[in-house]
């Protein structure tokens, strides 16, 4: 059975705010060390799946230094391995960007039958799992399914954010309901995995995309498969979270520092791999102090860091604290420096005695973005400089390359809520 | 100048007890994540040069495994790259034609050197730790139209006699060579770098040198006799043999120092590695760790004080570790304390022990004159019972199960 992965990892993340204002959400650092696709590729070469296309189109550049050509992954093959796909002219000057997940892989329905796939599994390139595809595959086979979606089971208050399956006995699903109101339609939610028989895909794409310019798997085409063909929900039970908001970024970073995590990132059998960079190891000075962290290599920690997830590179001057922080690659915390409760993308320099996180008005939520920044969490944007002895309160949002000069109005106090 | 390099990694050195039991000198763990060959090999592509031959014959499948395509250091290669030269039958007859040193090993292997096409061979050593830009020698050598250029460093009167010592004029034109002399007035040492005209070393080892084994003892002397143009070319910079146990202890121990003498987070000067696929270190709510390195994979629950955590080693809670070496995947259960120790990979060391016990510096009794310094050696998956308690000077060899009987193991024992 010959199977292609088709990794969606073109959508923008709006919600992640400054982390994904200059990178595709796929390519948000996470765990320190880590890329979220990273979660995905490796489920799929450590389920055997070796033929991959990964289809970007907001930003990519991060992404496609990232992937290159999959050396990490094994995926650097003679044949097979990872094509990144991205949107193309199609010709007399019209430009057909991606409008929806079932278009992009419409457009690229070639490389499917390039690889002379019979099935096609597709993916989401945005959550953080470890899954094993290939029972997922044997479970379609042996339900000789058209359509087999991943679903897990949600508490039933949530059933409000998911497209719900309802399914029968033998786990055929007989009806789909997206983001259903109403609390009756049970609790298996879909994942967004989903694996199809090729040419049933492709029969249903071409006829779909008349209809809808904008064709999407979840609005689209999974609710009309299921009416007509075979189509089954196979239950995952396992860790999965999608970290579509920075304060759930926040908390799963925060939730591998728990001893009992569910994400286990140190079993052997099932490795997550990633581009690593080359870098020394972790280096603790005399007077660190260090615990419940999780630190990448290249990092030197001379000050104080508590609960804390750290990138490769960051530097930590003596008599710096950094808690209950998510910090990534080579972020300078300057001497005496505070972080409480804050994601600090890369290359931020924070001044000496700067205070990142103050203050106890966690409610107050951000003013540009109460729907996005409202858990107490202040957001640093890529190679922000935050000024010396600057105090910066809670659901703060400094955006990218911000320079110290862009401080100077709020004389030395930025108050929770604000934008820089 | 189309240059070969050649690193020896052959040799067997018997001075470092169990680290190298199991696997040749190049090959052992350092500064964690590292190997010692991964000093000459980044040395070298960091100094652009690509074509790389790697000369093994002690134990050399740990080393096979380490450099394995070349990877890691982009020698990986469509031209050039890395190559693993090992002894072989040469079919004549000639039985157990093991290589005899390391100017011997060079010859078994002159007709790989005329494969390449290349003018100039560097020779060097696979277990020396620094960090060196050879295009300068390099650039010496071909300016001065040496035959041979020798790489020298100063050292201190009390070492000369561990070394090649070399006398100079002022244009750096070699007029004097002593091979470990007990005194000299010379204060430059060989560095055991060596920069050869591709003709002139070929011409040595089949002619006037066919019987010459080793480089220090014989090819230099003897060139120098014969009236070659050999050069001495100085560098200043952090070198490191760490040929005995206590030298490679201090060796690593210095890398924890505020601004230590080898910087390895010099983004101009990386030092590559094979690294394992592994997560980031991971420290537990009540750990301690300071003044210590810690591997990606590592996960520290207990105290950890001046030293070093390899790759995926375990630190339980309530363990301490202190002034040692812990190499990759290695485990110290809960309660048990670790002093002064190096422990090699896959090592288990049961619940509550002790390694490293007590004040009894009574020296190893196998080898007295290396071992007297209070460090005591694990070997690569030895395992220590709970309970036990283990004194100074002690070497467990590889894969031993020790036995708890007797709940101690005196100082100085070999196991």
């Amino acid at each position: 059975m010959k199977v292609v992965a088709m990794i969606m990892a073109g959508g923008a993340g709006t919600r992640l705010t400054v982390l994904s204002e200059k990178r595709a959400k796929p390519s948000v650092p996470f765990a320190g060390k880590y890329r979220i696709i990273d979660f995905t590729l490796s489920n799929c070469v450590n389920s055997n799946i070796y033929n991959i296309a990964v289809l970007t189109q907001y930003r990519p550049h991060s992404l496609n230094e990232h992937i290159g050509i999959g050396k990490p992954w094994d995926l650097d093959r003679a044949s097979g391995g990872v094509r990144l796909l991205q949107p193309y002219q199609v010709g007399g000057g019209t430009q057909v960007w991606y409008r929806g997940t079932a278009d992009a892989v419409l457009q690229n329905f070639d490389y499917v039958h390039e690889m002379r796939a019979e099935r096609v599994l597709v993916l989401g390139g945005d959550h953080i799992y470890k899954m094993n595809y290939d029972r997922m595959l044997r479970f379609h086979e042996e339900n000789r399914a058209d359509l087999t979606v991943a679903v897990m089971e949600v508490p039933l208050e949530e059933t409000d954010r998911f497209g719900i399956m309802s399914v029968d006995d033998e786990l055929r699903i007989s009806a789909f309901h997206e983001k259903p109101k109403e609390r009756d339609k049970g609790n298996l939610a879909s994942m967004g995995i989903y694996i199809f028989n090729a040419d049933v895909l492709e029969e249903r794409l071409r006829a779909g995309a008349e209809e809808h310019p904008d064709l999407d798997f979840g609005k689209h085409v999974i609710p009309e498969m299921i009416r007509d063909f075979r189509s089954f929900a196979y239950r995952f039970e396992g860790y999965w979270v999608d970290v579509g908001t920075i304060d759930s970024y926040w908390e799963t970073s925060m939730a591998l520092l728990d001893p009992s995590s569910k994400l286990k990132l140190y079993d052997s059998t099932w490795p997550v791999r990633t581009r690593s960079q080359e870098r020394p190891p972790v280096k603790l000075g005399p007077q660190a102090r260090i615990h419940n962290s999780l630190v990448a290599n290249g990092c030197i920690i001379r000050g104080q860091v508590e609960r804390s997830v750290l990138s490769p590179g960051v530097y930590v001057s003596p008599g710096a604290v950094v808690r209950e922080s998510v910090v990534m690659n080579d972020a300078w915390i300057g001497p005496g420096a505070v972080l409480d409760k804050v994601v600090v993308d890369k290359e931020v320099v924070v001044g000496s005695g700067a205070q990142l996180g103050f203050g106890g008005d966690f409610d107050v939520a951000n003013k540009l973005g109460p729907d996005k920044l409202w858990m107490g969490v202040s957001v640093f944007g890529k190679g922000a400089h935050i000024p010396s002895n600057v105090r910066i309160g809670r659901n703060v949002l400094v955006n990218a390359s911000v320079e110290e000069e862009a401080f100077s109005p709020f004389d030395g106090f930025v108050p929770s809520g604000e934008t820089v | 100048m189309r240059i070969l390099a050649m690193i020896l990694a052959g040799g067997s050195s018997p001075a470092l007890s169990i680290l190298t039991a199991e696997r040749a000198e190049p090959s052992i763990p350092f500064g964690g994540k590292y190997r010692i060959i991964d000093f000459s090999l980044s040395n070298l592509i960091n100094s652009d040069i690509f074509n790389v031959a790697v000369l093994t014959q002690y134990k050399p499948r740990s080393l096979n495994d380490h450099i394995g395509n070349g990877k890691p250091w982009d020698l990986d290669r469509a031209v050039g790259g890395v190559r693993l030269l090992q002894p072989y039958v040469s079919g004549e007859g000639e039985a157990g034609a093991w290589q005899r040193g390391t100017a011997d090993a060079v010859r078994f292997n002159l007709d790989y050197i005329a494969e390449q096409r290349v003018d100039t061979v560097l020779i060097l050593a696979g277990d020396h730790i620094y960090k060196m830009d050879y295009r300068p020698m390099l650039r010496f050598h071909e300016e001065s139209n040496a035959d041979c250029t020798i790489g020298v460093r100063s050292v201190s009167p009390y070492e000369a006699h561990r070394f090649g010592m070399v006398g100079a004029d002022s244009s750096g034109r070699v007029t004097r060579f002593e091979e470990k002399p007990r005194r000299t007035l010379s204060r430059m040492a060989s560095m055991g770098i060596y920069v050869f005209k591709g003709s002139a070393l070929v011409d040595w080892l089949t002619g006037p040198g066919a019987g010459d084994v080793d480089f220090g003892r014989h090819v230099v002397p003897g060139m120098l006799k014969a009236g070659q143009a050999m050069y001495a070319h100085g560098f200043d910079g952090y070198w490191m043999d760490a040929g005995t146990v206590q030298a490679y202890w201090e060796a690593n121990m210095a890398l924890l120092a505020e601004t230590p003498a080898l910087d390895l987070y010099d983004p101009d000067w990386v030092i590559h590695t094979r690294s394992e696929q592994l997560a980031p270190a991971f420290t537990g709510a009540a750990a301690r760790v300071e003044g210590s390195l810690l591997c990606d994979g590592c996960q520290v629950f207990g105290g950890v004080t001046r030293s070093i955590i390899g790759p995926g080693a375990v630190v339980e809670e309530g363990a301490e570790v202190s002034d040692s070496i812990i190499m990759n995947g290695t485990v110290i259960s809960a309660g048990a304390r670790v002093e002064r120790s190096i422990i090699d990979k896959r090592a288990q060391v049961g619940e509550g022990s002790i390694v490293g016990w007590g004040n009894d510096p009574t020296p190893n009794r196998v080898m007295p004159n290396q071992l007297n310094t209070g460090l005591t050696l694990i070997g690569k998956r030895a395992q220590v019972p709970a309970g036990l308690k283990i004194g100074r000077n002690v070497v467990i060899r590889p894969r031993v199960v020790v036995s708890a009987d007797g709940g101690e193991v005196a100082s100085g024992e070999t196991l």
